[in-house]
């Protein structure tokens, strides 16, 4: 950006009275020595001459008696329900508080869907779902039994010994197996 | 409070920076190098009413095979790449390989063999919830029965 | 002693409607001039003005005093108004046609500064080139023009930083710059 172009930027907030004394005095300065930024000045001067008239040409005294009376009016009638309720709507769900819920939520479903990394096991409503599907087995001529145990939502892949065991231990254990 | 009301703009980068952690960690848990793969060796039997405080974390799933004790015999944990085989030596003389194959929707898929003496006991593909498990049990071992939790997790 | 609008607002929370009449006479006349430099159209802004004090009584509990009342009560004024001209229909030179023979039927229009052609050109394409800008960029035309607010004040007012307010005025005055230059 040449000096020019953000002087000229500087300009408007100079003639305000709104730029820190440094950059007052650079603009004071910059307009000093250049014509061009100048001729700029000159034109929004008188912008704002123009403007203040217009603004203020139609602008007459308001009386204010018949003014405070308008206002007892609407302060002393009752508003249908439904521009009260309106009102309040506007009023709950203002702008800024509306932007504001927009990363509340985000932050709210990141939040949730954490809860597992920081608190595993945790569930609300009950234990996970950790149900396993078995797409394929071969127990290669044993007998196998596939369980699902509802309570801790648990799948069982039990094998059974041959029906001529290997060792007597084995049969004990089968004996006693898990009783589903 | 004056902040909510003037910085709009701060409202918009706080909304996009929570989108982008959101993205990031999904993205991250989308593209999974490996898996972390445990198995916990535990022995039930009927000899006695023992539970071992160490399987107090699984002791619901265990309880419903209704044995009276549940002794905790080996844990072990290792990582294999995708594609991979890792093997878990197993009490008595087994071996366990596992080889995870796929991972979508937060589920892995694990194809499992069981061998004794080299020779396969079992073969089977289980798709588990990431961080979730299954059982694998029924080979007699030391008076009662060998069961294996098989679980499994990305990093 | 007069006293302060905060002791006024005090009063008025205390239930005294005298001190809420006191306020509306301190200021109505300036939420007036504000409201009709954004609508254009003395009747809406009557209504407005109005309307700003009759939601300031009802709201009065709620304020604290966190700013000055004029900055909270203008910035009330603003926002009905900023609505009002969104859902404004009529065409505004049209209007403002009809605007100057009200206002001289009632003897109440100012003596007109401008009178020559010039300066009638000027005049009519200064109110199109307003009425082109946005709502929020008039606002604050409006209130640095009109009232000569400062910055600080007007982005109280309009819920924005004194950055924004800046570069609307730069913008604002830019676009009216661009379209007034054979006039300037």
């Amino acid at each position: 950006m040449t000096n020019c172009e953000s002087n000229r930027e500087s300009i408007g907030s100079w003639l305000d009275g709104e730029l820190s004394p440094g950059e007052s005095e650079s603009v004071r300065l910059h307009l000093a020595g250049c014509a061009a930024c100048s001729e700029v000045r000159r034109q929004l001067e008188s912008l704002n001459l123009a403007l203040k008239n217009q603004l203020t040409a139609n602008a007459a005294e308001i009386e204010f008696l018949p003014f405070w009376r308008g206002v007892q009016q609407r302060i002393n009638q009752k508003r249908p329900w439904h521009e009260e309720f309106l009102e309040r709507c506007r009023e709950l769900f203002s702008a800024p508080r509306m932007a504001w819920s927009v990363p509340a939520v985000i932050a709210l479903v990141l939040a949730l869907a954490s809860i597992d990394f920081y608190l595993p096991g945790w569930r609300l409503g009950g234990p996970r779902n950790n149900f396993a599907t078995v797409d394929s087995i071969d127990a290669h001529g044993r007998s196998v039994a596939l369980l699902r145990e509802n309570e801790s939502k648990t799948t069982v892949i039990w094998l059974y010994q041959d029906q001529e065991g290997e060792n007597e231990a084995a049969e004990d254990a089968t004996k006693s197996g898990p009783a589903f | 409070m004056k902040l909510l009301k003037t910085r709009p703009s701060l409202v918009l980068l706080f909304s996009l920076l929570l989108v982008s952690i959101a993205g990031w960690g999904g993205a991250a848990e989308k593209d999974p190098q490996s898996v972390q793969v445990t198995i916990r060796s535990i022995l039930a039997a009927n000899k006695s009413d023992e539970f071992d405080a160490k399987l107090k974390g699984m002791e619901q799933q265990l309880k419903s095979l209704k044995y009276r004790s549940y002794r905790s015999l080996k844990d072990e944990t290792k990582t294999v790449p995708w594609q991979g085989t890792q093997s878990f030596e197993i009490p008595g003389g087994r071996l366990l390989t596992v080889a995870p194959q796929e991972f979508q929707e937060n589920r892995i898929a694990l194809k499992v063999r069981l061998t004794e003496k080299d020779k396969p006991i079992v073969d089977t593909t289980v798709t588990i919830p990431n961080k979730g498990n299954f059982i694998l049990g029924g080979p007699p071992h030391e008076g009662g029965a060998l069961v294996l939790s098989i679980s499994a997790a990305t990093p | 002693m007069e006293l302060s609008d905060w002791e006024l607002v005090k009063q008025c929370q205390a239930g005294e409607t005298s001190a809420f009449q006191e306020l509306v006479s301190r200021y109505h006349q300036k939420v007036f001039m504000v409201s009709l430099g954004l609508l254009r159209n003395r009747e809406d802004a009557l209504d407005v003005a109005q309307e700003t004090f009759f939601r300031a009584y009802r709201k009065i509990n709620s304020f604290q005093g966190d700013s000055s009342f004029y900055t909270w009560i203008y910035r009330i004024a603003v926002n009905i108004s900023i609505d009002a001209q969104r859902r404004q229909k009529r065409n505004p030179l049209e209007f403002r046609e009809s605007m100057d023979g009200v206002l001289e039927s009632q003897n109440e229009v100012a003596k007109d500064p401008f009178t020559d052609a010039h300066d009638r050109e000027l005049r009519e394409h200064l109110t199109q080139a307003i009425n082109e800008l946005t709502p929020e960029h008039k606002a604050v035309i409006v209130l640095r023009t009109l009232e000569g607010m400062s910055y600080k004040d007007i982005g109280q007012i309009l819920g924005c930083s004194e950055g924004t307010v800046m570069s609307r005025l730069h913008y604002a005055r830019k676009k009216l710059q661009d379209k007034l230059s054979v006039f300037l």
